[in-house]
């Protein structure tokens, strides 16, 4: 064979990475590079002679079955394992292995030493860290694991509907805004105008939510020359943020309309009847009409007024039928309600009389009335009637000089009230007609008192003052209620006839209705008038009430109150009645209404009664 | 032959303007728009019926009074006022004065005839003094003798009525009470009901004739009574301030009917003729009823054109179909009921309030008022349907 040891050793493998078992059956194994084949040595050893050879052949262990040639290649000793092991041969600088670990049982063990106590007794390590951890556990700094409950699981079918769920957000998904598309700022060589002018070149100065553009707008003079862009982080930051961090609700707005506001009130068409037209006019007084009052058969209307008469008219013809001279101004008039007896209660400075009209003349009724009066000289001349006129029976009261302001009559029609304008002194006495005496209730006057009127059921006193109105049981004799209207002045009052309600008028165009029951508050403010209220009324039978005030107007209400105690009383205004005629800045004086049918009367300051149906 | 025609040419020959009704209703508008807004059909037969025009009533005279004229009656020969003065008077139809019944103590608010001779006449007076007077007026001697003295009432009476066989009457007054008194003049003195020593009283009553006291009372009424009148000969029909109409058995005294509104009654007027009442209330309809229907308030036929209160109503004496109206805005109508919306005649004479009206026989219409003046108008009495 030319080729050298050398070669035959370095014999490559020339069938390439395959598995020997198919060259198997044939001679050769692979092809050399003149192509011709390489044939196996011609005697393998069959099993007989591998065994023979290891039982027989010292040196079976040392020879390496060549794999490439199946040609054991004896070991030189040493140079076959060079390469797995850390040991070198001691040739280029390694150390020699030292071979302690061979298969000759040798006289010395490695090493010598006696096994630790350690492997033989529980781990003391292991021990610490378990006593450690008792202790976290007893400390509670480490929760045990708690076995796990098997609670049974729900799922929720309406979970997508609830907007605040996660799956129900799906439905309410808010879009984010859209980003707007490129214009022409953000071209990167715009037309001039669209570049920022000298003003707007703070845009570095000025916050970020104020400035009018996100950017700063360049001119480039070719595609290569833009740099990138620096805020190009920001913006999609800011993105991200409002596509996922930015919460959105939807804002529900709510479309009210603004009639829905308004409370219904039924249509005054349904709430009938009520006075809606003027239909008689009362002449004959030449000065403003300051009072009137209706006797409670319906039948007669006295008026007083300010050219210092009395009249008596016939309701239903406008007649009037007697006129009483009376000296000096009248300030007030009141019928007795009482419709057995025909008495008239009517403030005179500076007494007060009693006028008893009985058209029906029916003398015997008058003695009894007449006992005990001292005998007085009547003022003034009557007209010569052959009827007999309305007799003045004078009250004499403790303090002549004042002027009476307002008299009014108690339920009954015994008892009644007058009211003195005496600042600081005495204001109000209540005087009883069958026994001829007069009294001053009140220790103290709260202020200027306004108004006094009995209440129709319960023995209660109404005293109304510039600012309250003081509610007093008489047979108490101390204050029950005090009534706080939000008014300036008040200038009237009225009772219900159920006794529950209270109605003032102010002259802050004001009308304050007080329920009793529910709260010393006013439980509605009615401000339907334009300047001051003069005087305000109740009916006695239909769910009305009217307030006169100095525009020359009568506002007429419909005021039902309900027998329940939930139900508030239902307040609907019903009808504004004009015809009086303003004159000395002062509208309708004092309003009144009929005993028993929807009628309204009303004294004005031009000097006519009114009546509307 | 010459023949002259001229003499048959009569000169009462005029022209006579003509009326025309379908359905029972004056035809006011062009003919299309009454069928359209009448709903009758043109596919059927259309009546159309023609009257001869009602002439205007014509005035005739104007009687001066002192005040207020508060109520009149008139008959063929003479007319009764009642004047808010406290005087009745009596008035010839030409407008003189006859005579004045003084007596009473507060205004005069009803009269009414009772009976009328040759020689004398009875005659009532109501007033606000709570009394009503039977006065005895002899025509010849002209003297006025108060016979009676009615007290009984405990308010002003307010309407007097006197039944068709002139011996009994009714009143109405603000007690709410409707009293029958008898309408025959008696020499004795009624026993009053309460005993008294009333020495002031006799002396009054020998001035105003013997007391007098009511056959019967009947109460019902919630509230004053306005009106009173007798529909039949024991029937009696009363209006009041409580909305009612009631119908009442003067025999029995029991109450038969009710007829309810919404208003205040000022006065009621029945007709025999077509059987209905007509009612003037404190708005501004005259209403027409029928009294027979049981217990309804339904109202058959609303004239609506007056402005303001009705104060009184009159039928006519001789046609069914006619009434006059008088009413706070100082004007008279006269209506035909088939014409509803629009009264025949306006007869606007009075400066103030009119009222009270009154319808004669003869064809006389009266209407009195608040300017203290009673107009009279000359109505001729036109031939009726029910006479054809």
């Amino acid at each position: 064979h030319p080729f050298p040891s050398v070669f035959l050793r370095d014999i490559r493998n020339t069938v390439g990475n395959i598995p020997m078992e198919w060259y198997q059956d044939f001679p050769h194994v692979g092809y050399d590079l003149d192509g011709r084949r390489i044939f196996k040595p011609l005697r393998s050893k069959d099993e007989l002679d591998l065994f023979l050879e290891k039982m027989e052949n010292p040196e079976y262990w040392s020879a390496i079955p060549g794999k490439p040639r199946d040609r054991s290649v004896p070991w030189d000793g040493g140079s076959a394992v060079k390469s797995h092991r850390g040991f070198g041969d001691g040739i280029c600088g390694e150390l020699p292995a030292v071979d302690f670990f061979s298969h000759e049982v040798r006289i010395h063990p490695v090493t010598n030493r006696p096994a630790d106590k350690r492997s033989f007794i529980p781990s003391l390590v292991e021990k610490e860290k378990v006593s450690k951890l008792v202790h976290a556990i007893k400390m509670g700094w480490i929760q045990p694991r708690k076995p796990k409950e098997n609670v049974p699981t729900f799922y929720d079918l309406w979970a997508q509907e609830d907007p605040n769920s996660i799956l129900g957000r799906h439905k309410m998904h808010v879009p984010a805004p859209k980003i707007p598309l490129p214009g022409h700022a953000e071209s990167y060589n715009p037309p001039p105008e669209f570049l920022l002018s000298p003003e707007e070149l703070s845009w570095e100065q000025q916050e970020p939510s104020e400035r009018r553009l996100n950017f700063l707008p360049r001119r480039f003079p070719s595609l290569r020359a833009v740099p990138a862009y620096p805020r190009f982080i920001h913006e999609r930051f800011e993105r991200c943020l409002d596509l996922y961090l930015c919460p959105r609700q939807r804002k529900m707005r709510v479309n009210v309309d603004p009639e829905d506001l308004i409370p219904k009130l039924p249509k005054p068409r349904d709430l009938q009847p009520f006075p809606t037209t003027q239909a008689l006019i009362y002449r004959g007084h030449s000065s403003l009409v300051r009072t009137l009052s209706v006797s409670p058969s319906g039948q007669w209307l006295v008026s007083g007024s300010d050219d210092g008469t009395l009249r008596f008219w016939e309701v239903i013809s406008a007649r009037c039928l007697r006129t009483v001279p009376v000296g000096s101004a009248v300030k007030s008039v009141a019928w007795n309600p009482n419709p057995n007896v025909c008495l008239v209660a009517a403030a005179i400075p500076p007494w007060i009389p009693l006028d008893p009209f009985n058209p029906a003349c029916l003398w015997d009724q008058l003695p009894q009335l007449l006992l005990g009066i001292p005998p007085f000289p009547i003022p003034s001349p009557f007209p010569p009637q052959r009827a007999p006129i309305p007799f003045p029976i004078p009250f004499p009261i403790p303090f002549p000089f004042q002027p009476v302001t307002q008299v009014t009559w108690h339920a009954k029609g015994d008892y009644w009230a007058s009211v003195l304008r005496n600042p600081g002194g005495r204001q109000v006495l209540i005087h009883q007609s069958s026994r001829r005496w007069s009294q001053d209730p009140f220790r103290k006057s709260p202020g200027m008192i306004q108004c006094v009127r009995f209440h129709p059921i319960r023995p209660y006193f109404l005293v109304a003052s510039q600012r309250s109105v003081r509610i007093y049981n008489l047979l108490r004799q101390e204050l029950t209620k005090k009534l706080q209207s939000n008014c300036q002045w008040i200038s009237s009052m009225a009772v219900h006839p159920g006794g529950d309600n209270v109605i003032c008028g102010s002259y802050d165009s004001k009308l304050a209705w007080f329920d009793l029951d529910l709260s010393t508050r006013p439980y509605r403010l009615l401000r339907h008038h334009r300047r001051a209220l003069r005087a305000v009324s109740f009916h006695r039978r239909y769910p009305l009430f009217a307030s006169a005030s100095d525009d020359g107007t009568v506002i007429v209400c419909h005021g039902m109150v309900y027998n329940d105690l939930l139900q508030n009383a239902l307040l609907v205004p019903l009808k504004v009645l004009k015809g009086h005629v303003p004159t000395l800045d002062l509208g309708v004086l004092d309003v009144a209404f009929h005993p028993q049918q929807p009628w309204l009367f009303s004294s004005g300051a031009d000097g006519t009664v009114r009546l509307y149906t | 032959m010459n023949i002259d025609f001229s003499q048959f040419v009569s000169e009462d020959h005029k022209y006579v303007e003509f009326d025309f009704l379908i359905n029972g209703q004056f035809l006011r508008l062009p003919l299309v728009t009454h069928m359209e807004m009448e709903n009758i059909s043109t596919e059927e037969v259309v009546e159309i019926e023609y009257v001869e025009k009602y002439m205007a009533p014509q005035p005739e005279e104007c009687i001066f009074h002192d005040d207020w004229i508060s109520s009149v009656q008139a008959t063929e020969e003479w007319i009764l006022t009642g004047c808010y003065d406290q005087t009745a008077r009596i008035w010839s139809v030409e407008g003189k004065s006859i005579t004045t019944v003084a007596g009473h103590t507060e205004v005069v608010k009803d009269v009414a005839w009772v009976k009328q001779d040759s020689l004398s006449c009875l005659l009532l007076s109501a007033s606000m003094d709570q009394t009503v007077l039977l006065w005895e007026w002899n025509v010849e001697k002209n003297k006025v003798k108060a016979l009676h003295c009615c007290r009984g009432h405990a308010g002003s009476v307010e309407s007097v009525a006197v039944d068709c066989t002139r011996t009994k009457f009714c009143s109405g007054s603000w007690d709410k009470m409707l009293k029958i008194w008898s309408a025959v003049p008696t020499d004795e003195e009624d026993e009053m009901e309460e005993a008294a020593n009333r020495p002031r009283k006799k002396q009054k009553t020998e001035q105003l004739g013997l007391t007098r006291t009511p056959l019967a009372t009947l109460s019902g009424h919630t509230e004053a009574i306005s009106s009173v009148l007798w529909s039949d000969a024991e029937e009696i029909c009363s209006a009041s301030w409580d909305h009612t109409i009631k119908l009442w058995d003067a025999e029995t005294g029991d109450l038969k009917s009710t007829l309810t509104g919404n208003k205040v009654f000022n006065s009621v007027s029945y007709s025999p003729l077509c059987r209905r009442l007509a009612s003037g209330s404190t708005d501004r309809h005259i209403r027409l009823w029928d009294p027979r229907s049981k217990d309804g308030s339904l109202v058959l036929l609303s004239l609506t054109s007056h402005t303001g209160w009705v104060t009184s109503v009159k039928w006519s004496p001789t046609h069914e179909h006619q009434l006059i109206s008088g009413s706070l805005d100082n004007i008279v109508k006269l209506w035909d009921t088939r014409s509803c919306k629009a009264p025949l005649y306006d007869l606007a004479a009075h400066e103030d309030k009119v009222l009270c009206v009154d319808w004669t026989e003869a064809g006389l219409l009266l209407s009195g008022g608040a300017d203290n003046k009673l107009y009279c108008y000359r109505y001729p009495a036109t031939a009726s349907d029910v006479g054809a």
